[in-house]
């Protein structure tokens, strides 16, 4: 063997430690958790009346920046219990694939916010559409980063996205529908089944 | 460069689809058959011969369970193979390093 063999046997094995190394850590917690915010959110929003453009960004706004917050401290818990660094590279790689999806969200939200004109609840199903998509097509980039069923889970955004794409512009889409519980449903309850099927499974798993 | 570095080189392990294995195993605690098969894109026979092969060597382990009342087969390095494999990385690095020096 020679010294460049040597060479490339090391870029080798660094290549493919660094894309096997697949996150596990907290998964089923965090997912619950932003199932209860969604949910939460969901209710404030609908309770609360908030059906303007502007407010119903800023509710889930807030809703979404609660659960990322929450999410990281769960995860950093976790890693300071098992002694590991939380801003691991499988973290930072996560990072990096959900970043330009949710940017782009976060900026659909940002011109809500902004925006003078007032629509009405009625014309929000498209907007919930666009963020389930962007959601999703994080989600699914960052499942290569985490365990299989996680680009399934990002599958289930975009197709819910693109459902309500489809007919919440047409006369499908039933205009008295509070688009807060639509999106309590969707982003609230798709998190919190996943999670319960994550707790129940991962406990099985390790209890053989 | 001492040309005796090549054959102190772990058999075991200086063989492209184990070396993979090796690699994968300790980037993670532990991984299923199946996420090794996919990630290092290896057939099922392939990738159980050369399991079996480090499994002989002491460097890893497979533990055989059930999820979702499916088998479930994980596959992680041993202690014995973390170290064999830290062995490998730093005899390799001293062989670079050395070529680099001349």
């Amino acid at each position: 063997m020679k010294p460049n063999v040597a060479e490339e046997n090391l870029q080798t094995i660094r290549t493919l430690m660094e894309r096997s190394a697949v996150y596990r850590r907290a998964l089923a917690p965090v997912m619950i958790y932003c199932g209860v915010c969604g949910l939460a959110g969901g209710a404030v929003g609908d309770l609360g009346k908030f059906d303007s453009d502007r407010s119903f960004a800023l509710v889930w706004t807030v809703t979404a920046l609660v659960a990322l917050g929450g999410s990281g401290w769960l995860m950093r818990r976790q890693a300071l219990k098992d002694a590991e660094p939380f801003w691991s590279p499988p973290v930072r790689r996560i990072a990096q694939a959900v970043a330009p999806a949710f940017l782009v969200g976060g900026a659909i939200a940002g011109m809500l916010i902004l925006e003078e004109n007032e629509t009405g609840p009625g014309a929000m199903s498209p907007v919930i559409g666009l963020w389930c998509v962007t959601f999703g097509c994080g989600v699914h980039a960052a499942g290569f980063f985490l365990p299989r069923g996680l680009r399934w889970f990002g599958w289930l955004f975009v197709l819910a996205g693109l459902a309500l794409l489809v007919t919440g512009t047409g006369d499908f889409f039933p205009s008295n529908l509070s688009p807060q519980l639509l999106m309590a449903a969707i982003f609230g309850g798709l998190h919190l089944a996943y999670g319960v099927y994550l707790y129940f499974t991962e406990q099985k798993d390790s209890a053989v | 460069m001492k040309p005796d570095w090549f054959l102190q080189l772990d058999r075991a392990i200086h063989e492209k689809g184990r070396l993979a294995i090796m690699s994968s195993l300790a980037a993670n605690a532990s991984l299923s058959f199946t996420e090794l098969r996919d990630t290092l894109g290896m057939t099922d026979g392939n990738l159980t011969t050369h399991i079996r092969t480090l499994q002989q060597e002491g460097y890893v382990a497979v533990a055989k369970s059930y999820q979702n009342r499916r088998p479930l087969t994980t596959c992680s390095l041993t202690p014995a193979g973390r170290q064999a494999f830290a062995g490998y990385i730093d005899l390799l690095e001293q062989i670079v390093r050395s070529s680099r020096g001349k």
